[in-house]
């Protein structure tokens, strides 16, 4: 392999082991880190500066959006582009229109926040490098994985073994780049 | 840890992965196949010959076309408000049942919405209530209750399954992961559209699933409104109430934690995750159904209340459900719904298998009867004089029934071997924090 490889995995037993190898590479001065495990660990992502705010606010917006659409629309079809007398009731009949406009409100607020979330996590994507790391099923399952990107600029292979390696690792290796 | 959080997965998810399940599950799945074919062929027979197939005539425009739509949507909406409040509160019980309480509720609405279709007369007509520029130039009535309830169906089936879908991402990586045949990887793999477990991710995700449990809240309540608002809006005398919407979503919920029960108990029995869905998990619900069966209660108390005060013709057709014809309906709907649930007060009754079974079933069949009496009993008093004629359901409008029953049956056994029922990735969460506490 000609090329840098994609980075460095260290494979941890316990999410403890993991949290510490990264507080330990934080301190080492890398930047460019990633962690799988296989459930959520809220601490370690907010010491990784992760923010999620953004999902709420696309739900506010796509729920606004859709609910003004909704009410415009049904105010347009009956009151101005198609106006019919049902027994002398106001075309502007407000109340009536407002149970549609929270429901299409919570559609666009719920489909927006799925696509919100494929597109901020990239996905779907069926393959990428670090699924050619062996063993690296296992973070689905009971593993915990730590990987410095090539990205970083520290990026020294020697070095990032030497760091990770502090932390009685189960295994480290390089992950190939690939396409 | 890694030992135990590696037994939790292999157990669960081995059950979607093994190659034989067993001639029970074939057997099951072959009478709700069955009762498959008895729907379509109800459906078939609807669409071509027409809905005079069907009991319903003047006055008794709606028969089991709406019970039975009323009736799913209540379990879909008491399903749903169930597992979206466990989410919200991270309640330790939504990790046991969650998964089949959001799938539950999914199931449910995919067969409500067969009904409002089918019972429009010609159903591949369906999307004129969508507002689309037509060439006549008509828009819907937005002023009618029948253009939200297009509105509130779809919605429904859409953020539900986003609800499930979402939770289901990374239990479909574990799933991945661990499948032997390619076929069955790649399968997964789709399905998981490439997750990978990064921390990251998993941040996003829990916002993401978090906030969709939060949409499913205002949603539910707005929905089962929205179907009594059907009736409410009306002018018929025993439904022209503005209490509907409330009997509508309190006994849903009565009804929704009822199946969320059944399916529990029998889970618990069939697949033997007692370790997962364990006693103080059962207990609860069994305690949650009582305390909603009471909410019933209360509900038919106020229904006598309101019509003792509202006096004149809805007076009189409040009671004539209770007293006329229809009466037996009625008095099945409480003494299902209301009464046989007090067994509940007793632990040992909570916690049996046969005791879950019976009082899931019993408040499912009370609050059946229990839309049958307000549809069909309600509709025998109004403005004008009787014609004389009653109701009763025609062997298409059974089947109908029953075939939804099969559906649902039928796609919660796909579900039960193809897909973990019990969140994994919680599981493993929750006993990494029992761990380390």
């Amino acid at each position: 392999m000609t090329e840098r490889p994609y980075g460095i995995m260290a494979e941890f037993r316990t999410p403890e082991a993991l949290i510490e190898a990264v507080r330990a590479a934080k301190h080492a001065g890398y930047t460019r880190l990633d962690a799988f495990s296989p459930f959520p660990l809220s601490d370690l992502a907010r010491e990784l500066g992760v923010r999620t705010s953004v999902i709420p606010w696309i739900a506010t917006v796509a729920g606004l959006v859709g609910a003004a659409i909704q009410y415009g629309s049904q105010y347009w079809m009956n009151a101005v582009d198609y106006p019919l007398n049902v027994g002398g009731r106001p075309l502007h009949s407000w109340p009536a229109f407002i149970p549609a406009s929270m429901i299409v409100a919570i559609l666009w607020a719920g489909a927006a926040t799925l696509i919100g979330l494929l597109l901020i996590l990239r996905l779907p994507r069926l393959h990428h490098p670090v699924f050619a790391v062996p063993g690296f099923e296992r973070a689905s399952q009971d593993r915990f994985f730590l990987c410095i990107l090539q990205d970083d600029p520290k990026f020294d292979s020697a070095a990032i073994r030497e760091v990770l390696g502090a932390h009685s690792p189960l295994a480290i290796r390089e992950i190939p780049a690939c396409e | 840890m890694t030992s135990d959080a590696h037994a939790v997965t292999s157990r669960v998810a081995d059950v979607p992965l093994s190659p034989h399940f067993g001639w029970a599950w074939w057997l099951a799945l072959l009478a709700s196949g069955g009762l498959v074919a008895l729907l379509g062929y109800t459906l078939i027979s609807v669409t071509i010959i027409g809905v005079g197939v069907w009991g319903v005539n003047i006055p008794y425009v709606w028969g089991f076309d709406l019970i039975n739509y009323a009736w799913w949507i209540g379990i879909a909406n008491g399903a749903s408000l169930f597992a979206a409040t466990l989410v919200l509160r991270r309640h330790d019980l939504r990790t046991a049942v969650n998964r089949f309480a959001e799938g539950v509720a999914l199931f449910a609405v995919i067969c409500a919405g067969i009904f409002p279709i089918f019972h429009l007369g010609r159903p591949w007509l369906f999307y004129w209530t969508f507002p689309y520029p037509a060439t006549f130039q008509v828009w819907p009535q937005f002023r009618s209750t029948l253009t939200w309830d297009f509105w509130a169906i779809s919605t429904h089936v859409i953020v539900t399954s986003v609800l499930w879908y979402v939770g289901l991402i990374p239990d479909l990586a574990t799933l991945r992961d661990r499948a032997r045949r390619p076929i069955v990887q790649r399968i997964y793999g789709v399905f998981a559209l490439g997750w990978r477990g990064s921390v990251r991710h998993w941040a996003y995700h829990q916002r993401a699933y978090r906030l969709v449990a939060i949409l499913v809240l205002p949603l539910i309540l707005i929905m089962q409104s929205t179907v009594a608002f059907e009736f409410a809006v009306t002018l018929v005398p025993d439904w022209h109430e503005t209490r509907q919407p409330l009997h509508f979503v309190a006994t849903g919920l009565a009804q929704g934690l009822s199946i969320v029960l059944l399916v529990a108990v029998l889970l618990r029995w069939g697949l033997r995750l007692g370790r997962y869905i364990d006693e103080g998990d059962v207990d609860l619900l069994g305690k949650l159904v009582l305390a909603s069966a009471l909410v019933s209660g209360y509900l038919y108390i106020d229904e006598i209340a309101a019509a003792l005060l509202s006096g004149g013709l809805a007076q009189e057709a409040t009671f004539a459900r209770m007293t006329g014809e229809y009466a037996g309906l009625y008095w099945t709907a409480i003494v299902y719904s209301v009464v046989i649930p007090q067994l509940f007060w007793f632990r040992a009754a909570r916690l049996s298998t046969v005791g879950g079974v019976f009082v899931g079933i019993a408040i499912g069949v009370g609050i059946w009867f229990d839309r049958f009496s307000i549809i069909v009993g309600g509709l025998q008093t109004d403005y004008l004089p009787s014609i004389g004629r009653g109701y009763s359901p025609t062997l298409p409008e059974t089947g109908l029934f029953l075939g939804t029953i099969g559906l649902f049956a039928a796609l919660l056994l796909l579900f039960v071997r193809f897909l973990p029922v019990i969140s994994m990735f919680e599981t493993r969460h929750d006993e990494h924090e029992e761990k380390s506490s």
